[in-house]
C-alpha cells in the first residue's frame, strides 16, 4: 500500500518568543516492510539552524533552532511511503516458541544487546503492582508468545475505554490501570508494561494509521492524527507489531515514524522557547493512500 | 596531650585503625614530628591555632550551603587544625593505585559510549549499564579527540581496620571540593608555616595548573585562545563558593545556564559587549540539568541545545556529559576482572566490598544478609539515599526485599566498613574521629597521564563508624599532607611555559545586571540608614506622645521615610494610626525582610548581588561584605529593641561606606566599575530629589522648615559644605542649589546626573553615528532643567493656602521621572528583559480518533 501522509503542527504565542530549540520526530525512515518514497519538510519561521540527525535506536530527528522574535511556529512534514505486508501476517500464532523459551533465550547473552534493552523498565514503562498477575492471565504456562500476545491484545482492546483528554503525558500508569480508560499512547505503554514484567522484549512504535470515513461520507483532509502501538520481539519473526487500540495485528495500514523504549525517546515534536507567556497548539494530520502505479 | 591520645586510642577496645596511633600506644613513624611539635604547642596553644583558622576561612569568605535549610546559606566552612597525614611510601602506592583506577574508568567510559564490547563479552552486566539514568543515550559515540574521556577524578577513600586505604565511592561526574581543598591548604600555610616547612609537606599547586592547562589544551576550534567558562548552579548551590573561587584564581568566567545561549550551533557567553564564543566549559551543573532539550525539559540551570554543541565539536564540556554511568557502585564488583582483562595488572586500589543484585548468586547472598549490609541503589541522587540494614525494621526489610527481588539490578549492597580513626581537635581535646579522603585527578593532556594532587580533601565525624557522609551531615574538613620530598620532575621550575595572551576580559550580562542593582542596592541602604537614624533621633526626643499637629518635624520626616523608602501609605494614611504609635512601623521597616523597601530588604538586595559577583570582587571586599553580613544577622536579632537597632545602623554606615571605599581603590575602571557606580548614582539621584519632594516642599512653620533642612543636608551629608559655603542661617533657596545645581558638591543631583552620562559614555556600544541615545537625551534633559532652573523661582512666594510649594513639587517630580525612565532604557539596552523558559512537549494530545 502506498501513502502520503501530511502532519502539520503549528504553535501560536501569546507574546512574540525570542528564541526557541526543538527536536522532531516525525521523518520516516525505510525498514523493513516500509520503504519512504519522498519526505519533504517545511518550517515556518524559516530556521537559523537545522540538521537531521540519528538518535540511539536509529531514529532520523530535525534539530532546528529559531532565533529571532516570532509569534508562530509550524512544522509541516510531507511524505510519501510504501507499506509492504509484514512477515508475521502469515505465521502461525499457535505454532511461535512457547513465552518462557523466549524469556530465557533473551537472559542469555546470546540475544543482542539492542534487543535486550527493551525488556527493562523506561520512564513511562513501570512495572505497578498488579501488572504482572494481568499479563500472566493471557501469557500461561507453555502458551505460544504470539498467540498469548493476541489474545492480550484483545484483552486490553476490551477492557479499556478509549476515552481522549482523560490522560495527557504526565498520567502514571497506576490511573490507566485504575480507571481502564486512555488512548493510544496510554495502551501501548501498558502493554508494554505487561510484556516487560513477565521478561519479554517489546518497544514502542509511534506512527500513523489510515483511517477510513464513516460509510457515505467523504474522507476529510486533516482527520487523522499521530498514533502509537507496540511491537514485540518474536524470534521467529523479529520485532512483531500488535495495536491493542485497535486490537489488530498490525498489517500494512500502519506506517511508522520512530521506535523507543516509550514515548518519551520518540516525542513526536519537543522544544524549549522563551517567551512571555504560553501558547497554543493545533496539529493537522492527514494519512490518504495513493494509487499505486505499475 | 598526644600520652592522653595514645592511653585513649588503647582502651577503646575497638579495632579501629588509628592514624596515628600504632598497636602498642606508640606513634607511628610519619606523624612523629608532628606528634611532638603538638605537644610543645599543648592544647591551649592548639585551641588558639583552630580559632586562627576559623578565623582565616571566615576573612576568605570561606562558606557552603546546606539546601534545604533557608538559614543555611553561607555557612562557615570548618577546618580541622590536625591534618590527615600520608607518609611519602604509603602516598607512592595510593598515587599508582588512583593513577591506575583513572585509567581503568577511562577505558570502560570510552567503551560503554562506544563499541560496548565489554558488555556483549560479559564483563559488565548489560542492565547495570542501561538502567542506570547517568547512561546518556544522547552521548552515545561522542569522543573528546584523544585517549581521554575521563578528565577529573575523584575517589572518597577510607582506610580499613587492617590499614589498607579502600575506595569508598567514584566521582566521576562534577567532582567538588578541589577549591575548597585549596582554601584549607591557604589556611594551614598561615596558621602552621614552620610545621608545614619541617614536615616536608607537598605542594599541591601542580594539580591546579595541570587543571588549567588541560581545560585550555580541549578547546576543539580557538586553540589559541581559548575561552574556558566555570558553569554554576548558582549562588544557592551547596559549593557555590569554590565555583566562583576557582573560576577567579583559574583566570576563567564564571557562567551560569542562564549567561550562555546556544546559536549556530556554538556556545556563545553574554557579555556587555555583545556574545562571546566559548569553547571550553567546566561543569558544576549535574549531567541531566545541562540541557532541557534533550533532558530534563524542567531544568533552569542548564542551557538549551548544548548537547548539539557537544555532538557539533563546537564546544568541549568537561567532565563529558555522560560520565556519571561511572559513578555506578555496581561497577565496584567487576574492576578486579577488568582491571586484569583491560590493563593486565591486578586492582591497587580495591574497592568496598560489593555485590550487585543483578546476578542471582549475589542477590541472594544479599537478601540473605540485608540485616548487616548497606543497601544502596545503583545511581546515586537526594531521592535514593541508602539504606543502612541494621537500622531497618522487619516491615521496612520486607519492602526493601520485595524492591530488590522486582528490580534486581538497580541495587547493591556493600559491606558495612569502620574506617580509620585520626586524631581532631574537638573542644579542648585531641579526640579519634572517623575520616574520609578524597582525592583530585586530573588528565595531562601533554604528559598523556594522569596527575594526582599530592594532597586533597579529607573529612572528619564524630561518629564513628558512620558511613553516610557529606558536608550537609555536619563533618569537618582535614587539610591532607602528603610528607616527604616532592619527586624530581615536579621539583624543576617549570620551563618553556608558553606565554598565555591575556585573555580578553569580558563581563556576562548578567553579571553586568547583578553590579548594576549591586549599586543601586547599596545607595538605598545608605540613604536608609541615613533617614532611619534621623527619624530616630527625632523620635527619642519627642514628649512621650506624638501629637501631630505639635510635632509637625517628626510628623513630616515618617512621611518622608515612607516615601522614601515605597512603603507608602505607611506614615501617611490619613488615619494616622502609625503616626501616633511609630514603633512597630519603624521596626518593620528596619527589620522585616519579606516587604519591598525596607532597610533589611535593600541589605539583602545588597549581599546577594554582592554574592552573585563575588569572583568580580577583591578578598578584602568580600570580608567586608562578610562584616556587613553578620551585622545585618545582629540587627535581625535585635528585632524589637530600636536602641539597639541605632547601634547596628552606625555600624552599617561605616562598613557600607568602607565597601565603596575599597571599590573605588582597586577595582579597575572597567565597565564592571561603570555599571556599579551608574547603578548607585541613579539610586542616589532619585533618592535625593524624593527627600526634597517628601520633606522640604511644604509650606510650614518657618522654624520647623529650618529644623527639616538641616535634617535632609544631614542625611545628605551635606551640612558641613553647607556651612562652609554659605556661612549663613539655613534658606531653602540655598539647600537646593546645594544639593540640585551645585556641580561641585558630588552630593548634587546634577553632579550624579553628569557623571551617569560619563560612564555611559564609556560603556560598550554606548557610540552612535546618528546622534545622543535614548538614555543620554533623558539625561541631558534633566541635566538641563537643573542647571537652567532658578531655585528662587521654584521655591516662589507662598500662596497663604497651598499646602505645597507648587512649583518646586512639579519640577522634582518630573526630575524623578526622567531619572526613572533612563535607568529603564539603561537597564533594557544591557541586560536582556528577563524571559521565561517554557519546555513544551508538542503533539502530545495529538492521538488518533478511531
Amino acid at each position: 500500500m502506498k501513502y502520503k501522509i501530511t502532519h502539520i503542527t503549528r504553535y501560536e504565542y501569546q507574546l512574540p518568543a525570542s528564541l526557541c530549540h526543538n527536536l522532531v520526530y516525525q521523518v520516516p525512515v525505510s525498514q523493513s516492510f516500509q520503504q519512504v518514497e519522498k519526505v519533504d519538510y517545511h518550517i515556518n519561521p524559516e530556521p537559523h539552524f537545522l540538521l537531521t540527525r540519528e538518535d540511539f535506536f536509529n531514529n532520523k530527528f530535525i534539530y532546528f533552532s529559531i532565533e529571532e522574535f516570532h509569534r508562530n511556529l509550524s512544522v509541516e512534514i510531507k511524505s510519501e511511503i510504501k507499506v509492504d505486508e509484514p512477515v508475521w501476517i502469515n505465521a502461525i500464532p499457535g505454532n511461535t516458541m512457547p513465552w518462557e523459551s523466549v524469556v530465557s533465550w533473551l537472559r542469555s547473552t546470546n540475544a543482542d544487546n539492542n534487543i535486550r534493552q527493551f525488556y527493562l523498565e523506561s520512564d513511562h514503562v513501570v512495572f505497578i503492582p498488579g501488572i504482572q498477575e494481568y499479563a500472566l492471565m493471557s501469557f500461561t504456562p507453555g502458551r505460544p508468545v504470539m498467540e498469548a500476545m493476541l489474545d492480550l491484545n484483545a484483552r486490553i482492546f476490551n477492557d479499556f475505554d478509549f476515552t481522549p483528554g482523560f490522560t495527557d503525558v504526565t498520567t502514571k500508569l497506576e490511573e490507566v490501570f485504575l480507571h481502564r480508560k486512555g488512548v493510544c499512547q496510554d495502551f501501548a505503554h501498558f502493554a508494554l508494561a505487561c510484556l516487560r514484567s513477565i521478561g519479554l522484549a517489546a518497544r514502542y512504535v509511534s506512527g500513523y494509521i489510515e483511517t477510513l470515513p464513516p460509510p457515505g461520507k467523504p474522507k476529510l483532509f486533516g482527520s487523522d492524527a499521530s498514533h502509537a502501538w507496540i511491537a514485540l520481539y518474536i524470534p521467529e519473526t523479529g520485532w512483531t507489531e500488535f495495536d491493542a487500540t485497535n486490537n489488530l495485528l498490525v498489517n500494512d495500514r500502519h506506517i511508522r515514524t520512530a521506535i523507543g523504549r516509550d514515548f518519551a525517546d520518540v516525542v513526536p515534536l519537543k522544544g524549549i522557547v522563551y517567551s512571555g507567556a504560553g501558547q497554543r497548539m493545533f496539529v493537522n494530520v492527514d494519512v490518504s493512500r495513493l494509487e499505486e502505479t505499475v | 596531650m598526644i600520652e592522653t591520645y595514645l592511653r585513649q586510642s588503647q582502651n577503646t577496645g575497638k579495632t579501629f585503625f588509628d592514624e596515628l596511633a600504632a598497636p602498642g600506644g606508640v606513634v607511628r613513624e610519619h606523624w612523629k614530628k608532628l606528634a611532638l611539635a603538638y605537644d610543645e604547642l599543648g592544647i591551649e596553644k592548639m585551641e588558639q591555632r583552630s580559632r586562627e583558622i576559623s578565623q582565616e576561612l571566615r576573612d576568605n569568605g570561606v562558606t557552603y550551603n546546606i539546601y534545604s535549610d533557608p538559614e543555611g546559606i553561607n555557612r562557615p566552612w570548618k577546618l580541622d587544625p590536625v591534618p590527615m597525614v600520608f607518609s611519602q611510601q604509603e602516598w607512592e602506592s595510593i598515587e599508582r593505585g588512583l593513577t591506575q583506577r583513572a585509567e581503568l574508568l577511562n577505558l570502560v567510559l570510552s567503551d560503554i559510549y562506544g563499541e560496548r564490547k565489554l558488555i556483549k563479552e560479559g564483563f559488565i552486566p548489560f542492565e547495570m549499564v542501561f538502567t542506570h539514568k547517568g547512561f546518556l543515550r544522547q552521548a552515545d559515540k561522542i569522543k573528546i579527540p584523544g585517549k581521554f574521556q575521563l578528565i577529573q577524578y575523584s575517589a572518597d577513600l577510607v582506610r580499613s581496620p587492617l590499614g589498607k586505604m579502600w575506595v569508598l565511592h567514584d566521582r566521576t561526574d562534577a567532582p567538588s571540593g578541589a577549591g575548597y581543598t585549596l582554601e584549607n591548604r591557604a589556611a594551614m600555610t598561615r596558621v602552621f608555616p614552620d610545621l608545614i616547612r619541617e614536615n616536608q609537606v607537598r605542594k599541591i599547586s601542580s594539580y591546579y595548573q595541570a587543571l588549567k592547562n588541560t581545560l585550555t589544551k580541549l578547546a576543539l576550534q580557538n586553540k589559541e585562545n581559548p575561552r574556558v567558562v566555570l558553569l554554576s548552579p548558582g549562588t544557592a548551590n551547596e559549593t557555590y563558593f569554590e565555583h566562583a573561587y576557582l573560576a577567579s584564581s583559574l583566570g576563567f568566567t564564571l557562567a551560569f545556564g542562564q549567561d550562555l545561549t546556544v546559536s549556530d550551533g556554538f556556545v556563545w557567553l553574554k557579555t556587555l559587549r555583545g556574545l562571546e564564543k566559548v569553547d571550553v566549559i567546566v561543569r558544576r551543573v549535574d549531567d541531566i540539568f545541562c540541557d532541557p532539550l534533550e533532558f530534563r525539559g524542567d531544568s533552569h540551570l542548564g542551557v538549551v541545545g548544548l548537547m548539539e554543541a557537544v555532538r557539533q565539536k563546537k564546544v568541549t564540556i568537561i567532565n563529558p556529559l555522560g560520565c556519571r554511568i561511572l559513578e555506578n557502585p555496581g561497577l565496584m564488583a567487576f574492576l578486579p576482572r577488568l582491571s586484569k582483562h583491560l590493563l593486565n595488572e591486578e586492582l591497587i586500589l580495591p574497592s568496598v566490598a560489593t555485590w550487585w543484585c543483578g546476578h542471582e548468586k549475589e542477590k541472594k547472598y544479599v537478601l540473605d544478609n540485608l540485616p548487616f549490609l548497606i543497601i544502596r541503589s545503583i545511581y546515586r541522587s537526594n531521592e535514593n539515599l541508602p539504606y543502612i540494614g541494621s537500622e531497618l525494621s522487619r516491615k521496612q526489610i520486607d519492602d526493601l526485599r520485595n524492591e530488590i527481588n522486582t528490580r534486581p539490578y538497580l541495587y547493591v549492597a556493600q559491606e558495612v566498613v569502620s574506617f580509620s580513626t585520626t586524631p581532631s581537635l574537638t573542644g579542648s581535646n585531641l579526640e579519634a574521629c572517623n575520616a574520609i579522603f578524597r582525592s583530585y585527578l586530573v588528565a595531562d593532556v601533554e604528559k598523556q597521564q594522569y596527575n594526582v594532587m599530592p594532597g586533597g580533601l579529607s573529612r572528619s565525624f564524630p561518629t564513628k563508624g558512620e558511613f553516610i557522609i557529606s558536608n550537609q551531615s555536619g563533618g569537618i574538613s582535614k587539610d591532607t599532607w602528603v610528607l616527604g620530598p616532592s619527586p624530581e620532575s615536579q621539583a624543576k621550575p617549570v620551563l618553556n611555559q608558553p606565554i598565555l595572551r591575556q585573555v580578553k576580559n569580558v563581563l556576562p550580562s548578567r553579571t553586568g545586571e547583578s553590579l548594576f542593582w549591586l549599586g543601586r542596592y547599596l545607595d538605598r541602604a545608605i540613604i536608609n540608614v541615613r533617614m532611619m537614624r534621623i527619624v530616630l533621633k527625632i523620635y527619642n526626643e519627642r514628649d512621650d506622645e506624638i501629637h501631630p499637629e505639635s510635632n509637625q518635624t517628626l510628623v513630616i520626616l515618617l512621611k518622608s521615610l515612607s516615601a522614601l523608602t515605597g512603603t507608602l501609605p505607611g506614615f501617611t494614611s490619613p488615619d494616622q494610626i502609625k503616626l501616633r504609635q511609630p514603633e512597630s512601623e519603624l521596626l518593620s521597616l528596619a527589620v522585616e525582610t519579606g516587604r519591598p523597601g525596607t532597610l533589611a530588604q535593600s541589605l539583602q538586595s545588597f549581599l546577594a548581588n554582592g554574592h552573585a559577583v563575588r569572583d568580580r570582587l577583591s578578598l578584602d571586599t568580600w570580608r567586608i561584605l562578610d562584616s556587613i553580613s553578620e551585622e545585618f544577622e545582629l540587627m535581625k536579632a535585635n528585632g524589637s529593641d530600636l536602641r539597639k537597632i541605632y547601634h547596628n545602623l552606625d555600624q552599617f554606615i561605616i562598613k557600607l561606606m568602607a565597601f565603596i571605599g575599597l571599590n573605588n581603590d582597586n577595582m579597575t575602571r572597567a565597565s564592571s566599575w561603570r555599571l556599579l557606580n551608574i547603578g548607585r548614582f541613579i539610586e542616589s539621584a532619585i533618592n535625593t530629589c524624593t527627600i526634597l519632594l517628601a520633606a522640604l516642599s511644604n509650606n510650614v512653620k518657618p522654624d520647623v522648615e529650618k529644623q527639616l533642612m538641616e535634617l535632609v543636608l544631614m542625611c545628605n551629608e551635606s551640612l558641613i559644605t553647607y556651612r562652609y559655603l554659605y556661612r549663613s542661617t539655613l534658606q531653602l533657596p540655598g539647600v537646593l542649589n546645594l544639593l540640585l545645581v551645585n556641580e561641585d558638591n558630588p552630593k548634587s543631583v546634577a553632579f550624579l546626573i553628569a557623571k551617569i552620562d560619563e560612564h555611559l559614555n564609556h560603556l560598550p556600544g554606548n557610540k552612535r553615528d546618528d546622534g545622543l541615545s535614548p538614555a543620554h537625551k533623558k539625561l541631558l534633559e534633566a541635566l538641563t532643567m537643573i542647571r537652567l532652573c532658578d531655585v528662587n523661582k521654584l521655591v516662589g512666594a507662598a500662596r497663604v493656602n497651598d499646602l505645597h510649594k507648587k512649583e518646586l513639587t512639579h519640577f522634582l517630580q518630573h526630575l524623578i521621572t526622567l531619572l526613572g525612565q533612563a535607568s529603564t532604557i539603561i537597564f533594557e539596552s544591557y541586560f536582556s528583559p528577563t524571559q521565561s523558559q517554557y519546555s513544551f512537549v508538542k503533539s502530545n494530545n495529538a492521538l488518533p480518533e478511531l
